[in-house]
């Protein structure tokens, strides 16, 4: 690792925005080690936040792999994210009026084949048009989806939803009772204020060991598209659709596979979060979540997996922060309040940096390419893997 | 009717009684012409003569309403563009087509067909594979830059180079695509005298080491240095097909230019 041998020069390596982004998720990060200490944020609470935001960040990449990537404009987030939870819930809620009972891991892969099939029912009418009617037909899909979660109580148990959703890591051997069988543990940093890491600490850890397995994944694999020629032939679709067919690219197919990957990283926040909220419900399908996840990719800077990933996080820190004010007397209520706010970071956004916070900058060549073909450009793949680690805390 | 049937032992693009009509226009009015192997054949005809309409139903951007193309021998006729572009016919555009957020060897890199790296799955099954046709495609577009005098661009974005540059740009990447006929149109609108003195040259160094020409252009002087046969276009059909020399001086060419009408 560059990075380890050389703090300095790999920081030096960085733009100004990154530097900036570096600086402040440090400052955040001992922010929040600060909070906990003193015992304003339970470390629970805190873990929970954490998978939200590996949660945000997993919708952000799946859009960031369709939007960032391919420039379709998906706006049924929201559906596929809804299949992913509700894919994995009716496998294995208790209460679900059709099967039940199953593993996760079926859980996970029937979500995954319905979010596939999902894909690819509204890809293959609307791909081979213009781009603006993926827009119209998703749009109407995201209504489609949820009415019939609300409305076919057979299938989904409509608006009361599905309870009794085992966690993630039920049945698996160690990691079922490792909660359990982790002692309490009580720290005392400062004095006065200790800090308790009982089962539900554990169990809130195993959660975010789970959606850290999926965002790393999710991750590896778009960073490794994005570089290839693979992840080339998508960006010159986004540029210019018709170069892309002149060239010899089959633009179609180019256009299915980024979108049904996109989705199924998708499909994946919603089976992680039917897993860490143990209960979904018909309202886990409001177009809002689409609202976010759009706000995240912008934000972060549309292609720029980094930039979804720090997108992500923001989202959860406006939409989880605004509820510590409620113990500030404010003119307004919190929850407009929250609204507000992302309107006004978007609004800033565009205006000042109508790119995104971390838009992708260095000329993405497969990395090996590059350093054998003895061109002076330094490879950023350390500087990269810094910053993931950081902003993963 | 189609005087440009001048006899063609070895065509590598043949267009037989092609139309296209746009509601009660037509755009291509039963045109017939080929194109030989080894030539740098120009395409001519004044504003409206649907030279680009043509360029777009040969390229499988239009689907034509009659008739056949066939490059190669292998016929074309209705497949998508990018079959066509698999059958070794390449185009150009009228504009140079801006490829956002990459570098000018980035953007060359979109040129080279069939890339091992361009299969999703090959990416993770077989890595190493990606990163040698990637090294090596790699070295082969600084190579052609070199070749077109323009490999200190390399790393520059693709968006900041100047309009002559990015035509230079584009015909390098075409070449990367490996094409055995490959389709200009108005590679010099545009450009700058030095510029296009250039462009020509490459054209010429490109079609002696073995491709085969075909280009739209309005600069007569350009076209009438450069091609030969010339093929003149008026009102969707051929009007007649001959050197340079014989066209310049046909004067139905002058009167189709004059706007007499056919």
């Amino acid at each position: 690792m560059s990075l380890l041998d050389d703090p300095k020069a790999a920081f030096a390596d960085l733009s100004r925005p990154e530097r900036w982004v570096l600086g402040v998720s440090v400052a955040f990060v001992l922010f929040l080690l600060v909070a906990m200490l003193t015992g304003a944020l339970g470390p629970t609470y805190f873990l929970f936040l954490v998978g939200l935001a590996g949660m945000y960040a997993l919708l952000s990449f799946g859009l960031n792999a369709q939007w960032g990537f391919t420039g379709l404009i998906n706006f049924s987030v929201a559906a596929f994210f809804g299949i992913g939870a509700y894919g994995t819930a009716l496998m294995t809620a208790s209460g679900s009026p059709i099967a039940g009972g199953f593993s996760p891991l079926v859980g996970l892969a029937v979500a995954l084949v319905v979010a596939l099939a999902l894909a690819l029912l509204i890809g293959i009418p609307t791909l081979r048009l213009r781009a603006d009617y993926l827009a119209i037909a998703s749009l109407g899909l995201a209504e489609v989806v949820r009415l019939i979660v609300l409305n076919e109580r057979w299938l989904t148990n409509g608006s009361a939803g599905l309870r009794g959703i085992p966690g993630f890591f039920d049945g698996w051997p160690v990691l079922s009772t490792f909660p359990e069988a982790m002692p309490g543990l009580r720290l005392v940093v400062i004095p006065g204020s200790p800090v308790i890491l009982e089962t539900a600490f554990w169990q809130a850890a195993l959660n975010v060991l789970l959606v850290l397995a999926f965002a790393g994944a999710a991750y590896f694999v778009l960073r490794r598209a994005h570089r290839s020629p693979w992840g080339r032939v998508l960006r010159t679709i986004r540029s210019d659709e018709d170069l892309a067919r002149a060239l010899g690219k089959n633009t179609y197919s180019f256009k299915m596979q980024s979108f049904v990957l996109g989705s199924l990283i998708m499909a994946l926040a919603g089976v992680f979060y039917a897993h860490l909220n143990l209960y979904v419900g018909p309202g886990d399908l409001d177009p809002i979540t689409t609202f976010y996840a759009w706000v995240a990719v912008i934000l972060g800077g549309s292609g720029s997996n980094r930039g979804a990933l720090f997108g992500g996080i923001v989202i959860v820190t406006i939409r989880e922060g605004t509820r510590f004010l409620n113990d500030v007397a404010l003119p307004i209520d919190p929850a407009p309040l929250r609204l507000l706010l992302i309107g006004v970071v978007i609004v800033a956004v565009m205006r000042y940096r109508p790119q995104g916070v971390l838009p992708p900058q260095r000329e993405l060549i497969w990395p090996s390419a590059v350093d054998g073909g003895g061109t002076p450009e330094t490879p950023d793949s350390g500087v990269r893997e810094r910053k993931g680690g950081d902003d993963d805390e | 009717m189609s005087e440009g049937a001048l006899p063609k032992e070895d065509a590598v693009l043949r267009v037989d009684d092609l139309q296209k009509s746009f509601g009660g226009l037509a755009a291509t009015d039963h045109a017939t012409f080929a194109v030989e192997r080894g030539t740098i054949t120009g395409l001519i005809g004044p504003n409206g003569a649907g030279k680009s309409t043509l360029f777009n139903l040969i390229s499988g951007f239009y689907e034509p309403d009659g008739g056949t193309v066939e490059v190669n021998g292998t016929d074309v006729t209705g497949m998508e563009p990018y079959e066509v572009a698999e059958q070794g016919l390449i185009r150009t555009f009228q504009t140079p087509r801006k490829l956002e957020g990459m570098t000018v060897r980035e953007a060359m890199l979109v040129g080279p067909r069939k890339q091992p790296g361009e299969s999703f799955l090959t990416l993770f099954t077989s890595p190493g594979t990606v990163a040698e046709s990637e090294s090596a495609n790699l070295a082969e577009a600084e190579r052609i830059l070199e070749d077109f005098e323009i490999d200190h661009l390399a790393t520059q974005p693709a968006t900041d180079i100047s309009g002559g540059q990015m035509k230079l740009v584009e015909l390098a990447r075409a070449m990367l695509a490996e094409p055995e006929v490959l389709l200009l149109d108005e590679p010099v609108a545009g450009v700058n005298p030095t510029l296009a003195k250039k462009l020509k040259e490459q054209i010429r160094r490109l079609n002696e080491q073995g491709t085969t020409f075909l280009l739209i252009e309005h600069d007569m002087e350009f076209v009438m240095d450069l091609a030969d046969p010339i093929v003149v276009l008026d009102q969707g059909h051929v009007l007649t097909e001959g050197t340079p020399e014989g066209v310049r001086n046909d004067q139905r060419v002058i009167d189709a230019y004059l706007g007499g009408g056919a």
